[in-house]
């Protein structure tokens, strides 16, 4: 039964953007995307233009919201929304519930993800088409039919003979791509998760191994960067995406990355939420790290003062507004010059910097010696 | 941070005395050895001589100071190290000891040797206030820290005076590796320098207020105080503790921070601190609100208003853009 013709009266095509969730959850799509009455699905490999075009910018500005978060959803957002709206135009009154789908790859999950407290999602892709098309109407289901909650949406895929991939033994509600892994409780009746006294289980985690358990043996790494971004890994150049999936790899082994944290959503309500970064958390560290060689004091000032912006509008889905733009060429052309490499050790959940290097470093052997050095008169300071 | 208390105990204690005696005698309560006035007021860092030196401006604009190593001919280290042996003044650092420390309560720092070349790693047997997280206890350590109007007023249940408290989690933070900052950072002077850090019980500190304010701060206020803190911090860098914009950035600070109170616990684990748990009486946080199933508080046909209303000005931009 189409749930989306019977109620709009027009076609449907599902589309979904592989921002790295995962094979698990792109297996079984076409089956149920028709099952919800879609007459076609199209998966489109994005990885690349995510890490590239929205993952690097943001790791180039140093750009952490509320001091810990990564902007892992936030990223992904605008990467989906642009290539939904290159390739289907014409069918936009409709894909207010496909638009959802890039967040799980299941129709159904619409529905589900839809819900209000989760609404920066919507704004996050509505901000976007806003500013592609202005006459864009908007299609929310969960806002105008009688359906509530999580709990609700559920029932309505039942009745329609919907696959639903989350039961109510799943309590979590994740978000997954190739920069992060997001978990947030969204079943009211066990109170446990969602109050900020209680620690998360470790079971919980999916990506990343418990610091306790990682190797006894620290792992160094050598990170290149190229103008703010990476670009080879102990020597070896990889792919934006290849390379962030090899950081991945390394950093969960170690249990680096693992976030938690109450942030102010934009709607108004703070909410908790664990992230798990693993190769996000040892980028940051490393362009920082190289930045202290190549950024001047009142550079670096000016830098993280307007990073907490930047930040901002990310997490706002305010991508393609022309202030974020601005921000983003600020921050393209203060890092020209940060190239070089970083050295990292990895160590039961923690990252620290072990020796950094570049050609454009601002730091001087002989001023900042102790002993003496002809550049810098001690006497000059008298005047 | 440790500048200003002394410059200003000196000034109060000292003030007859000349000011030459007042630098001495200065360099004296801190270290207590005389010919550390030489070996400290070397050039390059000269940030400690601003410090001092701007608190002493503000307290009395007709102080006059005499820095010897500035006019003497000094002008090393090992310069210094020569001098006070011809004079027969003791002087504890030998030429083996090159690394530069400077230690208070809060932290002890590390600069010269191998670490000027900030492509190299730190000797293990370098650090003295923090243990090795590779030989870290296997074994996570929890700590409970209680703040009040964003200060922190007890350690696992136990009140304590501000000085012990401090001194108690570098107890604790030490023996779990906590606290290690390696950094290239630029001096007020212009020059960067690398220099490593201990800072165990800070570091835990820091990490507990900033975990409760996720609770009690709202959106635009833990915004507006991250944008500030960072100006707070170049001022307290650059020893204008006594400037009235840092006394004014401080009082917006106190305020904005009376209502976080309540607890945090961290856990600690070879190095790493995470946080387990926050509570707080002021809490902004509210599970009804936050969960995902529906609440009287939250009116989900609010929903498609507001994002019409917030993508408002994105919709006029794409309108004029496309000549609607």
């Amino acid at each position: 039964m189409n749930t989306d013709t019977e109620n709009y009266g027009c076609e449907v095509v599902c589309f979904t953007g592989d921002v790295g969730q995962g094979i698990k959850e792109l297996e079984g799509l076409e089956e149920k995307a028709k099952a919800s009455g879609a007459c076609q699905l199209e998966v489109k490999d994005l990885k690349e233009e995510f890490v590239r075009d929205y993952i690097f910018p943001c790791l180039r500005a140093g750009a952490i919201y509320e001091r810990k978060y990564l902007l892992g959803t936030s990223m992904a957002r605008p990467v989906i929304a642009k290539n939904k709206f290159r390739d289907y135009g014409v069918i936009y009154s409709s894909n207010r519930l496909w638009w959802m789908l890039p967040k799980k790859l299941e129709p159904m999950s619409s529905l589900m993800d839809a819900q209000e407290q989760e609404m920066t999602r919507h704004v996050r892709f509505e901000l976007r088409f806003f500013a592609l098309d202005p006459k864009l109407n908007v299609v929310a289901p969960w806002w105008e039919w009688d359906i509530i909650g999580r709990e609700d949406a559920i029932e309505y895929a039942k009745k329609h003979n919907v696959p639903v991939p989350v039961t109510k033994k799943s309590i979590y509600s994740r978000d997954g791509n190739l920069w992060h892994l997001s978990h947030e409780f969204w079943f009211v009746f066990f109170f446990t998760f969602t109050d900020p006294a209680n620690e998360p289980k470790m079971d919980m985690y999916m990506l990343t191994v418990d610091p306790e358990d990682a190797p006894n043996e620290p792992e160094y790494l050598k990170i290149g960067i190229v103008s703010g971004l990476p670009v080879s890994i102990n020597g070896m150049e990889l792919s934006p995406a290849s390379l962030l999936s090899e950081l991945n790899q390394i950093g969960r082994r170690h249990g680096i990355g693992l976030v938690d944290m109450v942030e102010n959503r934009l709607v108004g309500m703070k909410s908790r939420g664990v992230y798990e970064t693993p190769g996000g958390t040892i980028l940051f560290t490393t362009v920082q790290e190289l930045e202290s060689l190549t950024l001047d004091r009142e550079t670096m000032q000016v830098k993280d003062s307007l990073t907490l912006k930047y930040a901002e509008l990310v997490y706002a889905g305010r991508w393609f507004d022309p202030l974020w733009e601005s921000l983003d060429a600020f921050m393209k052309n203060i890092t020209k010059t940060t190239t070089g490499s970083v050295t990292l050790k990895l160590y039961k959940g923690s990252v620290t910097v072990t020796s950094r290097t570049s050609p454009f470093s601002l730091y001087r052997q002989d001023i900042s010696s102790f002993e003496s050095g002809e550049i810098y008169e001690q006497f000059a300071k008298m005047a | 941070m440790a500048r200003p208390v002394i410059a200003k105990e000196v000034f109060f204690c000292f003030h007859v005395l000349l000011f030459f005696s007042i630098r001495r005698w200065l360099t004296l309560q801190m270290k207590s050895e005389l010919m550390l006035l030489l070996t400290d007021a070397r050039g390059k860092e000269m940030i400690r001589q601003v410090r001092f030196e701007l608190t002493f401006f503000a307290l009395n604009p007709k102080l006059n100071v005499v820095a010897p190593w500035r006019e003497w001919d000094i002008t090393g280290r090992e310069d210094a190290i020569e001098y006070a042996k011809k004079h027969n003044v003791p002087v504890p650092v030998t030429k083996k000891s090159i690394y530069s420390r400077d230690g208070n309560l809060w932290h002890l720092s590390h600069e010269g040797d191998i670490l000027e070349d900030p492509a190299n790693e730190p000797k293990k047997d370098m650090y003295m206030l923090t243990v090795d997280p590779e030989d870290a206890p296997n074994q996570p350590e929890y700590v409970e820290i209680g703040i009040v109007s964003g200060l922190p007023v007890s350690v696992n249940g136990k009140e304590l005076s501000p000085a012990s408290l401090v001194s108690e989690l570098n107890q604790i933070g030490g023996r779990n590796g906590i606290g290690r900052i390696d950094m290239v950072e630029n001096r007020l002077v212009g020059m960067k320098s690398r220099g490593v850090y201990e800072t165990p019980g800070g570091t835990i500190l820091f990490t507990a207020a900033g975990e409760l304010e996720s609770l009690t701060l709202d959106r635009e206020t833990i915004q507006t105080k991250d944008s500030l803190a960072l100006k707070y911090a170049e001022l307290v860098y650059a020893g204008r503790w006594f400037d009235p914009l840092r006394e004014s950035l401080d009082a917006f600070m106190e305020k904005i921070t009376e209502t976080t109170t309540g607890s945090v616990t961290l856990k600690l684990y070879k190095g790493s601190i995470s946080v387990t748990s926050r509570k707080s009486p002021y809490s902004l946080y509210r599970q009804d609100i936050s969960s995902f199933e529906s609440g009287d508080i939250y009116d989900q046909a609010d929903a498609a208003g507001f994002i019409r209303l917030y993508g408002l000005p994105m919709r006029v931009r794409a309108m004029l853009e496309k000549g609607l």
